[in-house]
């Protein structure tokens, strides 16, 4: 199986208008979930998405059925901490073998690149990379 | 910290002074951050946002906007050739120093800088924001003949000649991009180049070092101590400043020539995204100018 919320919630993105769709990556930012307090001490340099600019962390911890992920990004950097809550709700329910399934189109697929400009979409692929990374490492530990 | 020290001092307006001109339709406030979405988010109240990429660069050449459609913005944003138009973004302003710059480039007049910029609004001072989009009658505005863009402006050969003259430039980036470990800034691998390093003779000096931990400009004398201290320049030189884009070697600039006074000190956009790809171009690896 693949990711079919992820790909209705890049579609539903990308049918707005560049407006709306500024709007609807900001509601994503907004409802991005707290980071569970347990992760808070963790916050150091290797949970730290080296290709962001703001302090971008990423978390992952085994689950009965698979893993699980959080993120700590500051409101101030809405656009990655957007990008980040889109992927959270896209991949509720997959499985660790999904995560490698994700392509790095998504950025182009929900209609990113036209809002942000080329120049400022690398940060959200550095993000996608990491995630399938920890994802991947922790399902195999 | 006050500006007053400063070589053109009116040229940094505080949060305050801001706010006193709330409503002048004389002045028109622009934000230009680096994240596209802050000021949908929120923004300080009645700015317009002029973005350093989509509104000022041309999306086909490497260059910026034609005058025709700069003019265009600046009507769409209410803003007029004697509009006073204040600056501020995200990271320490330096985006804003980039569209400052690039009005400069414009030739408009009357460009000042919010010290502290957006961070120092927000967070600190915790002054009210909106994400009411303002809109503002129609500026009147044409691109002034004659700009003396040479003085604002460094290009690759006038650089290379510079560089050949040992003239002093400084190089803005971070430390493993002038030494070349890295061929690009951390969170930007999509800019980078085919070499690293820094231009011959170009001395070090991270941008973020001009601004205080409150995100405001230095002191005056912080700033002498750095640039005339450290880097031995004098405000009589003729210096270049660079770094990878030319986006925060604006804010060098700025503070060069703004706050000290140097009277010749040009930014060279093309940078190293540009310097570090053509062939033959001298390059120094290490910590060495």
């Amino acid at each position: 199986m693949t990711l079919t919320k992820l790909d209705e919630l890049l579609d539903e993105l990308s049918d707005c208008d560049p407006k709306e769709r500024i709007e609807m990556l900001l509601d994503y930012a907004r409802s991005l979930p707290p980071l569970p307090e347990r992760f808070e001490a963790l916050k150091d340099p290797d949970h730290k998405v080296e290709e962001c600019q703001s302090p971008v962390f990423l978390f992952a911890e085994k689950t009965g059925q698979g893993v699980d992920w959080f993120a700590d990004i500051p409101m101030e950097a809405p656009t990655v901490r957007g990008f980040v809550s889109l992927l959270w709700e896209g991949t509720r329910g997959a499985s660790p073998a999904d995560y490698a399934d994700i392509s790095f189109d998504v950025i182009s697929k929900g209609g990113l690149k036209e809002i942000l400009g080329m120049q400022r979409t690398h940060g959200l692929t550095g993000v996608l990379r990491r995630l399938k990374r920890i994802v991947a490492e922790t399902a195999a530990n | 910290m006050s500006a007053s020290q400063y070589a053109v001092p009116e040229v940094v307006v505080s949060a305050d002074w801001v706010k006193e001109h709330a409503g002048d339709p004389k002045v028109r406030i622009v934000e230009s951050s680096g994240d596209a979405l802050l000021y949908p988010m929120a923004h300080i109240p009645g700015a317009v946002k002029i973005d350093w990429h989509n509104d000022l660069q041309d999306q086909t050449v490497r260059e910026y906007v034609s005058d025709e459609a700069f003019e265009k913005i600046c009507r769409d944003n209410g803003i007029s050739n004697d509009t006073t138009v204040v600056f501020y973004g995200d990271d320490n302003n330096w985006w804003a120093c980039y569209a400052f710059w690039a009005f400069k480039l414009k030739g408009h007049k009357d460009c000042r800088m919010l010290d502290g910029g957006r961070r120092y609004w927000i967070e600190t001072l915790k002054y009210p924001t909106t994400a009411e989009v303002p809109s503002y009658p129609k500026g009147d505005y044409k691109v002034p003949a004659n700009v003396d863009r040479a003085s604002l402006r460094a290009l690759r050969d006038q650089v290379l000649d510079h560089c050949n003259a040992g003239l002093p430039m400084v190089d803005v980036r971070s430390p493993k991009e002038y030494t070349g470990e890295r061929t690009h800034m951390e969170g930007y691998p999509e800019e980078g180049v085919l070499r690293g390093g820094h231009i011959p003779g170009a001395l070090h000096c991270p941008w973020a070092r001009a601004v205080a931990e409150d995100g405001r400009f230095k002191s005056a004398d912080e700033l002498k101590a750095i640039y005339e201290g450290e880097l031995k320049l004098k405000p009589t030189d003729d210096v270049v400043a660079y770094c990878r884009i030319g986006e925060r070697s604006s804010l060098t600039w700025f503070v060069l020539k703004y706050l000290l006074g140097f009277s010749k000190v040009r930014n060279y956009d093309g940078s190293w995204t540009e310097w570090g790809n053509i062939v033959g171009m001298p390059i120094r690896k290490g910590a060495q100018p």
